[in-house]
């Protein structure tokens, strides 16, 4: 049989099986579930021990004489001493080296990203209402760095910003100023809503165009035959659960 | 009607999917800024420019990340750039390799002359960091095992500082933040990104703040730049799929909120007729 025969075979299978979840929980999606588990994990364990200890560790150091790489091999092998209780605590110091440098690389970069480049961002139209043409000021919603947008935009993050301090009891001007932070809010959960719902029915479309494509006889019909086979097997599991006493909890 | 078994919502959604696909009508695809962002990117640099790529995703997001990897790399080569590309996430190397080599097959390109794919290193943003100092310690090798230096496909670039434009295509982290922040920012090269669905909103402030030059956000985007190339895939045959579900789910909420105002009033005249 041609791998890709094959293939379509088994990722059919496994379609329909986590499918099958739609309809109950079922040893089927069980199944299709653990196998995802395990395979993307062997899978991984096989990458990262060819790329990194074979690739990048033993054959620099046995072929190169790259001895210096024996530096940062200790303090990995150092992480490993938590499995010794008596010899836990040197791997600290690895975590220690880890957490240094991790934070040392993120934190100023991340100010600089999303805090400095956002805040400029957002104060930058304000000025630039006085610019080469004089006072200009544009209320096309559809263009983002419009004059209207930029306004919409700080009353925005101001409200959104009153709204989340708590000093203060929300009362009088106040409660306006929370509550238009809370539309805000609102506006924004919904966009990211609709954006995931978006997403999820793209995954959906994605498993329904490759079950369209292998029922194609040139895969022999994998989509057709499987589907008759599930369901199948639903219905006697589904007998099979019927005649069962029902568990005590 | 609120009481409603959830199957029956499964399958009206799974029809709205299924009959679209199996009969296309082929709805306008209206194409956005931030999509045409990245395209006139790529249109406006010249032949053996290098093109970065990051395809920092796994087989989970394949059905929206895929579809845009290939549009974009189809255009890439047909203008004829230099592709170099990479992964940061292991478990979807062997997807990126299959997509990489797959279009450079269909657009009759040479591994290490016009392409190279580099395959995946340990270290997520510290990666990008090495590769900002210097590639060929990040990437001794590409993934077929060829050593990187003197390869034609990477002639003058020693970092991602000597890199044209860079897109990353993210389905998580690390993916198109972690290139900006420990990437872009550092390192001073243009940028675009694609991501999937959910991540899109989150991304928007970027485009605005002009960190990244244009994204292109889940089915939706990859649909829109297969119209811009003039290739229409499997991102454009979604598309009718996609606009009959969100239908049926704008319906659903509708129709569900009416019902529950509807409930809500009979049972508030309920009790003021008891009292």
């Amino acid at each position: 049989m041609d791998a890709t025969v094959l293939g379509a075979w088994v990722a059919t299978g496994l379609t329909l099986c986590i499918f099958s979840f739609l309809y109950k929980d079922n040893p089927l999606f069980k199944l299709a579930e653990h196998l995802y588990v395990g395979v993307s994990v062997g899978y991984t364990i096989v990458k990262a021990y060819d790329t990194v200890i074979v690739h990048l560790i033993v054959k620099p150091i046995v072929e190169q004489g790259e001895i210096a790489l024996l530096i940062p091999v200790a303090i990995g092998m150092l992480m490993l001493t938590r499995y010794v209780p008596k010899a836990a605590w040197l791997s600290r110091y690895a975590f220690a080296f880890i957490v240094g440098v991790g934070s040392g690389l993120a934190i100023p970069r991340t100010i600089s990203s999303f805090i400095l480049k956002q805040v400029e961002d957002t104060v930058r139209p304000l000025l630039s209402l006085a610019g080469g043409d004089g006072m200009t000021f544009s209320m096309n919603l559809l263009d983002p760095s419009s004059s209207i947008n930029v306004i919409i935009i700080l009353i925005g993050v101001i409200s959104v910003l009153f709204y989340f301090f708590f000093s203060i009891e929300h009362s009088g001007p106040g409660k306006v100023v929370a509550k238009t932070g809370v539309m805000f809010l609102m506006i924004a959960f919904g966009a990211a809503f609709g954006y995931t719902v978006m997403a999820r029915m793209s995954l959906l479309i994605g498993r329904l165009t490759d079950l369209i494509e292998f029922s194609d006889a040139s895969y022999g019909r994998p989509t057709l035959w499987l589907l008759i086979v599930t369901i199948g097997m639903l219905i006697v599991l589904s007998r099979r659960t019927q005649g069962k006493p029902p568990q005590e909890s | 009607m609120l009481k409603i078994d959830r199957r029956i919502i499964f399958l009206v959604i799974g029809l709205c999917t299924l009959l679209p696909l199996l009969y296309p009508v082929g709805l306008p695809i209206k194409i956005s800024s931030e999509v045409r962002g990245v395209y006139n990117h790529i249109e406006s640099l010249p032949e053996r420019s290098v093109l970065f790529m990051s395809l920092d995703f796994d087989p989970a997001s394949k059905p929206e990340l895929h579809p845009q990897a290939i549009a974009l790399l189809r255009h890439a080569f047909r203008k004829n750039l230099r592709v170099v590309t990479m992964t940061l996430w292991v478990s979807g190397t062997g997807l990126a390799d299959q997509i990489v080599t797959q279009v450079a097959k269909e657009m009759g390109k040479e591994n290490g002359k016009d392409y190279v794919f580099l395959g995946w290193s340990p270290g997520n943003t510290a990666v990008i960091i090495n590769l900002g100092q210097n590639l060929y310690n990040t990437f001794p090798s590409d993934y077929g095992g060829k050593p990187t230096k003197g390869l034609p496909v990477l002639d003058g670039v020693q970092s991602l500082k000597d890199v044209t434009y860079m897109v990353s295509l993210g389905a998580g982290n690390p993916g198109v933040e972690a290139w900006y922040v420990f990437g872009k920012d550092k390192y001073k090269f243009e940028m675009g990104g694609g991501c999937t669905g959910v991540m899109a909103p989150g991304l928007y402030p970027l485009l605005r703040s002009g960190q990244i030059n244009g994204l292109i956000g889940g089915l939706r985007g990859a649909a829109e730049y297969e119209s811009l190339i003039d290739q229409k895939g499997k991102a454009v045959a979604g598309m009718d799929a996609q606009s009959a579900t969100h239908v049926a789910i704008i319906v659903l909420v509708i129709i569900c909120n009416l019902f529950y105002f509807s409930m809500r009033r009979a049972a508030q005249q309920h009790s003021q007729v008891g009292s």
